[in-house]
């Protein structure tokens, strides 16, 4: 099933390319905060040599794209990519027109084959308090007005809604201006315009409007992952109201996911992932086996306990992004049908680039663990090479005893926040900066409930935003209310996000930072990667 | 407007926030197609051209429609575009008020003659600040004019069009986007501290004359102005108050300052001179054809709305207002009788009043730390105090502090508002200055604090401070 | 006049003697203020009728001819009697025997004018030609001189209180000599001289016994000299001349009261007030000369009220139908049967009757139309308390008619200066209790609380309460009034009871006024009190802001962190109220339970969570354990805690 999925021309000069391009903006992005204190990548949890994501995903990174100048933003075309997606277009355009309903049909059955029932019934009221009433809507349509998706709802009951949405876009932009957000008591609804997709999200919570277009983009390039930008470019060049659910169809859960991802993962609000915590031995020892399992197509080898990284090893000078490895475990996360056996699925990594396919070879290497392996390859016909390549890591594995810690490791994925020592202290979230992996303690027990987990991620994605505000960005926040007192700090090394009780006070505060980074740093070969390799 | 600065060595302009336009609007004044003119009641600028107010009209008629399927009840109060932002409000059943304010811009010139590149700085405007701005707006056309619906009972659409047209054309120039904050969030009350001694003998002052001049309904008394006293229900005061302390007294001021205007010199009544003078109606009752003609203002619009007489009488620093049932005609005789009853009396309590709060200012020292600088709001009374601004000039008043601390206190402020529970926020911004906002039982304090260098601790005890000394006196939760 | 503005009246219940008459004589000892009715000579008895009933005394004494005088020692000790026919005295004690002595020591020719007691056994004999002091040995019977003093003497007068004799001499008359007897001492005192309006040629006495009077008025003696109209001096009228007599150095004119009329006049004075009958208008007026007249000099004073007659007396006519027998004292003054006496006694002895003569207060409220001046009239009598209070309600009830309420000021004013004098007075003497020393304790005595002392309750009780129910007054003029009370009483330092802010709260929120309520609490014009704090918590429903205000008050009082934590507690602000304790220091010592207890009640576990585990931090801080004592009885909450979050989570000793 999968030959015929990944026929596409995703050439490996251009992902080399894009690899360049990744890299170029590595070196543009790095936030140099005059911040003094800490010395970037000397932070506890700073990787020893090179690290292995493109670097400084800083906030505004992100929304970059939306604060740019709007001529550019209008005309649609995109930083990365202008150039060389221009061929692949050629190409692309041609295997369109000649096998397009095969293409759909294939790839209706993949997405088919993961989503099998994942989306609950969408069927809605969408005039009713209980549509109304959900905390976020988002919504994508096509510049023609067209539904593409929506998180609620039908997207065929939302036509209207969506028209007029594109209405009011379209409206704003003929008077040479763009329309943001609008703003009411208790929800605000924002707008991303990225041609040829328009985003529109509807926040009841107090997430402010930067942090909402935000995940938009999330959403956006979860689309693009799914189809490369050039492909979406094309199609709507070529048919301005073209449906794109025909597309996209059996994809939605993706983005269900993602959105569900981004409300409770603070690893989406950090541009950062967290690791499994394994001694470093046997981290080590996994790295080193990745890297001798090599193939010479191969990028990336991604080794997941769940959604936590035990390892990553890649080519030298390709840099993944993190949105890109998010949009992976997203791929992962959100599938069951890897767990039947090896999967091959062709992948478009938008920070990476956005014009052309990568394929990953995903598996579990146990039917009952969530240890997952993603192989990427530039190379189409690769499948098997790369299904060679964990054959032989995991027979090089099964020989090590770091397999053995391993397991050991899989069963306490997470440690309890009394390892640190300070009862007022109930959880925490902490990020190395230059290795881009957080670390943060289990949930406590008050927090373990769904509604509350949630607005514990709200909470820090306020504090969050606070400091990192466009205009004017803070060096730290305390904030003390009535269900817990939170305490934020960014330097140029880390970041870091502590939830003490509400009886806990300033000066217990203070003295928790220092006590807290010292352990840390105690601690920082077991919770971080400190020894990244590349092939 | 326009505050050049030097930036990477190439001259830049800065562009504050101005007034794109302003307009008002029914949707049910012109329901059917080509007849959207009827819809607009108000509209600056007035020279647009027809075609495009309709337009503008119509996208606010769109958003406000299109927010209502997300929540029919609680529809669009501001709609944030690259180049501007728009803030809605129905103060009165489909009456929409639109306020369009341009963002903040930079002008980059480029080298090589080609055009300069503008920035619109998106994130400045703070919406709470600007939608109470126009709140204001409504509030001082309707103590001035009572509700827009009726205008339209008495003298129809006309009658409306007309008073909009001639309040808001003078109203309009008045207000100074780019010196809005925080204050006019609140929009609150500054009262004079006062000893209770001296405060009775105000209270007995104004009952002697309300006793005497029964035409006398509502009284209130200002000092330096400050309030001290307000027989008018809060949400009147807090607007008139408004109206007195940034347009009528800065009007006023500045020839008692020059020391001419004859009403300055003593009027000599009975045994005893006085210093009492008219500030609305006439300039001195010694012009024998004078006019007795007085503002008329509006008040308890909600319930049965009352039209009276606004007279203020000022005796030095001591002003006093007398509301009077606009129904009767004030008279000349009248006028004197006030004249004599109240300015020996007035022109000696202003003296009292002189000595004590001398007195307070020794008393609490030097006028403010220069370690920190606060706003105090209180919701309860609409009591506020700022030692951030300066003395309220005509229309602006002058903040002492970077405005981009003055927008991180809004943030805050806006955090605040959000939920209806004790809370305390501290913040160091890039610059190191420290902010602090503290909420207590509808009770709101923001300090400033210039110690670069000084921890979470050091703060807190300052703030502990500032609250023993300056607030010892009310509850505020730790 | 209508009945209620006879302002002068006569006892209920007089002193009735057997009438003067052929067979009855009939005396009057101003000492003692006892009738003696001697029935001829005394042969067939002596009736002497006190002021009360104990001090009347019957009794029989022989015949020894017309008697002049007679009068008992202080205590009914001794009787002193004077005939005429003879120069004869007779003392005899009360039993009758009696023992006549003659004196040798005084000349021939020396007439005796009278006698008077200074003491029970102290007696003075004025002669035409001067005074001798004796004490009576009367176990001896002898009399033993202890003065003499020879001076021509017209006429005395003698004022038993204090022991001061008065002697008229100069062939004018109108020099005075006084006297004072203290003890069994006697002494000079300077003597002065009354200006007559006119000078007699040739001289001869001028000056009549009728005209002067000795009163004691505030205290002070003083000699009253009713001044006659003269032609020559063109004065308005007759006058009332008041001489201060001094106990030491000499007496000054300080007093003039103007008649405005002429005629005959008699004099009494009366609680502190000086009256004066005229006998053509059958009127009285009365003065109080402490009244300041505002528009002419210090010392002159026009008559408080417009004259009035004394309140009509029924006599009850025995076999006869009673019948209303208008007593008009001037038109006797003339007949020796009407007689005045110092101070306020008034005798008829032709009908055989004595009484008192007495101010009534209430017909003055009419009379005086400054309330002003009213007040410091009334302040002044002695029963005046109830008439001020009436006097009050009636100013308010009066209504909001224009101007009243300066008045009203100047009225609460005037009281609250008497009502603060005595407080002071007070506070001055509880420390020189507490400083304790003896000189001090004698020194000092409690002073007296007169009825003019009219305090918060007096005012609340009497006139406020019931002034602010009355619905005709409007609500403006309520308040009004009652800011003028707390005013008057700030302005004169007095703290004010709680009950009065009590009362203008109450009143506001009946016409919800709260946002004046509030302004008032703003400038602390009601103080703070936890009751008044209490109180305004109860309008927390009715005015949400009174729960911050009360906070507030609770918070300024600094002895009522307890009640903040209730309150707090009740409005189910747990933290807020741990935070509070906290920032006082006493999170040490607050009952776990109480908290938990309130945690629990919001059905909030993350606030559960958060108080629990506090304390177990707090068990630990102090006894190295987590874990609660049974003291505490937080055993339902350790299980309720289990059961929520699991027994994991229960802080362990291991953790730290």
């Amino acid at each position: 099933m999968a030959a015929d999925v990944h026929n596409k021309g995703g050439a490996t000069w251009d992902t080399a390319k894009g690899g360049l391009a990744a890299v170029e903006r590595m070196r543009s992005d790095r936030s140099d905060s005059p911040t003094p204190g800490l010395v970037e990548g000397t932070e506890p949890g700073a990787g020893q040599e090179h690290t292995m994501f493109v670097h400084a995903q800083s906030f505004e990174d992100l929304t970059a794209d939306s604060e740019s100048n709007p001529d550019a933003e209008l005309t649609g075309n995109r930083r990365s990519a202008v150039g060389d997606s221009e061929e692949v277009q050629e190409g692309q355009g041609v295997e369109l027109q000649g096998g397009s309903t095969g293409n759909e049909a294939g790839e209706q059955k993949q997405w088919a084959g993961q989503q099998r029932g994942l989306r609950p019934a969408r069927e809605e009221d969408v005039t009713g308090e209980a549509w109304r009433a959900h905390r976020k809507h988002v919504f994508v349509l096509s510049e023609a007005g067209k539904p593409i998706y929506t998180r609620y709802g039908t997207e065929e009951a939302l036509s209207t809604i969506m028209g007029v949405m594109m209405a009011l876009v379209s409206f704003v932009e003929a008077e040479k201006n763009i329309i943001r957000s609008i703003h009411a008591d208790g929800y605000r609804v924002v707008f991303l315009h990225k041609s040829p997709l328009v985003l529109v999200g509807v926040s009841r919570s107090s997430q402010s409007e930067r942090e909402l277009s935000r995940e938009l983009q999330y959403v956006y390039y979860q689309i693009v992952s799914l189809l490369t930008l050039t492909q979406l470019d094309h199609v709507f060049r070529h048919k301005q109201n073209y449906d794109l659910r025909r597309l996209l169809a059996g994809s939605e859960h993706l983005t269900d996911n993602l959105l569900r991802m981004l409300e409770y993962d603070p690893g989406l609000l950090l541009n950062a992932v967290t690791s499994l915590p394994l001694a470093s031995v046997a981290r080590d020892a996994l790295s080193a086996g990745l890297q001798v399992a090599r193939a010479k197509s191969l990028v990336f080898s991604i080794l997941l306990a769940g959604s936590r990284l035990v390892t990553l090893v890649r080519k030298k000078d390709q840099y993944l992004h993190h949105m890109d490895l998010h949009l992976l475990f997203n791929l992962v996360g959100s599938s069951s049908s890897f767990r039947e056996g090896e999967g091959w699925t062709p992948i478009c990594l938008p920070k990476f680039n956005t014009a052309g396919f990568f394929h990953a070879h995903i598996s579990y290497l146990e039917p009952a663990s969530n240890l997952c392996l993603i192989l990427v390859s530039t190379d189409r016909e690769d499948f098997f090479n790369l299904s060679d390549c964990r054959r032989r890591f995991l027979e090089r594995l099964r020989r090590r005893s770091a397999y053995k810690a391993l397991q050991e490791a899989l069963h306490s994925p997470t440690y309890p926040v009394s390892q640190v020592g300070i009862p007022e202290l109930w959880h925490f979230v902490y990020k190395s900066k230059s290795s881009g992996l957080y670390t943060s303690p289990e949930l406590p027990v008050p927090y373990q409930g769904e509604e509350e987990h949630e607005r514990l991620i709200r909470l820090y994605r306020y504090l969050h935003s606070c400091l990192h505000h466009p205009t004017r960005p803070l060096r730290s926040m305390y904030r003390s209310g009535n269900t817990e007192n939170l305490f934020a700090w960014a330097t140029s090394g880390f970041e870091l996000y502590l939830c003490f009780s509400p009886l806990g006070t300033k000066a217990l505060a203070m003295s928790a930072v220092t006590k807290l980074l010292k352990w840390i740093r105690k601690e920082e070969d077991r919770l971080f990667i400190l020894n990244p390799l590349t092939y | 407007m326009i505050s050049p600065r030097m930036a990477s060595g190439m001259q830049e302009k800065q562009y504050t926030p101005s007034l794109l336009s302003f307009f008002i609007y029914n949707p049910k004044f012109g329901p059917r197609e080509g007849e959207e003119e009827k819809k607009i009641l108000f509209y600056h600028p007035s020279e647009v051209e027809k075609n495009e107010k309709i337009r503008n009209v119509g996208l606010c008629e769109a958003i406000v429609q299109f927010t209502r399927t997300f929540c029919p009840r609680k529809p669009a109060k501001s709609l944030h575009t690259q180049k501007n932002r728009q803030f809605f409000l129905e103060p009165e059943e489909n009456f929409w008020m639109v306020m369009v304010v341009r963002n903040p811009m930079i002008e980059k010139p480029n080298k090589d003659g080609k055009p300069p590149t503008v920035e619109y700085q998106e994130e400045e405007l703070l919406d709470s600040v600007y939608g109470a701005v126009l709140q204001q707006c409504y509030s001082m056309y309707k103590i001035f004019n009572s509700t827009f619906n009726r205008a339209v009972e008495t003298g129809g659409v006309e009658l409306l069009i007309q008073k909009l047209e001639k309040f808001f054309y003078r109203y309009l120039q008045t207000i100074h986007l780019q010196s809005c904050d925080l204050l006019d969030v609140f929009g609150g009350i500054s009262f004079l501290p006062l000893d209770k001694m001296t405060y009775l003998k105000i209270q007995s002052f104004v009952n002697k004359v309300e006793e005497n001049l029964s035409l006398v309904k509502y009284t209130a008394f200002l000092y330096n102005d400050q309030l001290i006293w307000s027989g008018l229900e809060q949400d009147d005061m807090r607007i008139l108050y408004k109206y007195l302390t940034t347009s009528l007294f800065p009007r006023h001021s500045e020839p008692e300052l020059a020391g001419r205007d004859s009403p300055l010199r003593p009027e000599v009544m009975g045994n005893l001179l006085h210093y009492g003078r008219f500030l609305t109606g006439p300039a001195t009752l010694k012009d024998p054809d004078a006019k007795f003609r007085f503002p008329k203002i509006f008040v308890n619009t909600e319930d049965r709305s009352e039209e009276l007489h606004l007279i203020v009488y000022k005796a030095m620093s001591a002003a006093v207002c007398f509301m009077i049932n606009a129904s009767v005609e004030l008279t000349r005789e009248f006028c004197e009788q006030m004249d004599a009853l109240v300015g020996p009396q007035l022109t000696l309590l202003a003296s009292d009043i002189c000595e004590q709060y001398n007195i307070n200012r020794r008393i609490s020292g030097p006028e403010k730390e220069p370690q920190f600088k606060f706003i105090y709001f209180n919701h309860m009374n609409l009591a506020e105090k700022s030692t951030i601004h300066m003395r309220k000039t005509a229309g602006a008043s002058l903040s002492s502090v970077h405005p981009d601390l003055m927008k991180i206190l809004g943030d805050i402020n806006c955090d605040f508002a959000r939920v209806d529970e004790d809370e305390e926020i501290i913040v160091k911004a890039m610059t190191d200055y420290w902010v602090v906002g503290k909420k207590s039982d509808q009770r709101e304090l923001y300090v400033i604090l210039n110690q670069k260098n000084a921890n979470l601790i050091e703060v807190n005890d300052e703030v502990k401070r500032l609250c023993s000394t300056q607030f010892n006196n009310i509850f505020f939760l730790d | 006049e209508s009945e209620n503005e006879y302002y002068l009246e006569l006892t209920e219940n007089p002193v009735q003697f057997e009438n003067a008459s052929s067979v009855n004589n009939v005396f009057f000892d101003e000492a003692n203020k006892q009738v003696f009715a001697v029935r001829s000579g005394g042969a067939t008895g002596v009736v002497v009728k006190g002021p009360d009933d104990k001090s009347s005394v019957a009794f029989r004494m022989e015949d020894k001819g017309e008697v002049k005088c007679i009068k008992f020692s202080l205590g009914n000790k001794i009787l002193a009697l004077c005939y005429c026919i003879y120069d004869k005295l007779s003392i005899s004690k009360e039993d009758t025997q009696c023992c006549e002595c003659r004196n040798t020591k005084y000349t021939k020719n020396a007439s005796v004018l009278g006698f008077c007691w200074t003491n029970w056994n102290e007696i003075v004999f004025v002669t035409d030609q001067g005074i001798e002091f004796y004490q009576v040995l009367h176990d001896k019977r002898t009399l033993k001189m202890l003065k003499s003093q020879s001076i021509n003497v017209n006429w005395y007068i003698y004022c038993p209180e204090p022991a001061v004799l008065l002697l008229s001499t100069t062939v004018q008359g109108n020099v005075l000599q006084p006297f004072a007897f203290k003890n069994g001492t006697m002494s000079k005192m300077p003597k002065f001289e009354i200006e007559l309006p006119m000078v007699p040629k040739p001289a001869k006495l001028n000056l009549s016994e009728r005209d002067i009077a000795v009163a004691t008025i505030y205290g002070q003696l003083y000699v009253v000299y009713l001044k006659h109209h003269s032609r020559t001096t063109n004065s308005s009228g007759a006058e009332v001349v008041l001489y201060h007599l001094p106990r030491e150095g000499s007496c000054k004119k300080t007093h003039v009261l103007k008649l405005n009329t002429t005629g005959k006049f008699a004099l009494n004075v009366v609680d502190n007030l000086v009256v004066v009958h005229h006998q053509s208008s059958q009127t009285s007026i009365i003065f109080d000369i402490k009244l300041k007249e505002p528009d002419c000099a210090v010392n002159v004073h026009q008559p408080v009220l417009p004259a009035r007659s004394i309140h009509p007396y029924k006599i009850p006519l025995t076999g006869f139908p009673a019948l209303l027998w208008c007593f008009s004292l001037n038109t006797h003054l003339d007949s020796s049967t009407w007689s005045v006496f110092q101070p306020d006694i008034i005798i008829s002895a032709s009908e055989g009757y004595l009484w008192y003569l007495q101010v009534k207060l209430q017909p003055t409220v009419n009379l005086l139309q400054d309330k002003g001046k009213l007040m410091e009239f009334l302040l002044r009598r002695r029963d005046c308390k109830m008439v001020i209070l009436s006097v009050c309600s009636q100013m308010l009830v009066g209504g909001d008619d224009k101007g009243n309420l300066p008045v009203v000021a100047t009225v609460f004013d005037k009281l609250n200066r008497v009502y603060k004098e005595y407080l002071e007075a007070e506070q001055a003497y509880s420390v020189a209790m507490e400083s304790g020393s003896s000189r001090f304790s004698n020194s000092y005595k409690r002073p007296i609380r007169t009825q003019a002392v009219i305090d918060q309750s007096d005012m609340y009780t009497h006139v406020l309460s019931e002034f602010t129910e009355k619905k005709d007054v409007s609500h403006k003029f309520i308040i009004a009034v009652l800011m003028e009370y707390i005013r008057s009483l700030n302005q004169f330092q007095i703290t004010v009871q709680h009950y009065l802010y009590e009362l203008v709260i109450k009143t506001l929120v009946q016409h919800n006024l709260f946002y004046m309520l509030h302004q008032f609490l703003q400038y602390h014009v009601l103080s703070d009190s936890k009751p008044l704090a209490c109180l305004l918590l109860s309008l927390e429903s009715t005015y949400p802001p009174a729960h911050q205000l009360s906070l507030d008050m609770l918070k300024r009082l600094s002895t009522a962190n307890d009640e903040i934590v209730e309150v707090l507690l009740s409005k189910q602000q747990v933290l807020g109220a741990l935070r509070f304790v906290r920032s006082v220091g006493g999170h040490d010592n607050v009952s776990a339970r109480k908290f938990l207890d309130a945690a629990r009640q919001t059905n909030d576990a993350m606030l559960f969570y958060t108080i629990f585990r506090f304390f177990e931090q707090r068990n630990l801080r102090l006894r190295a354990n987590p874990a609660f004592n049974p003291g505490e009885h937080c055993e339902e909450h350790v299980a309720y805690f289990k059961e929520v979050f699991g027994e994991q989570s229960l802080m362990k000793p291991a953790t730290i």
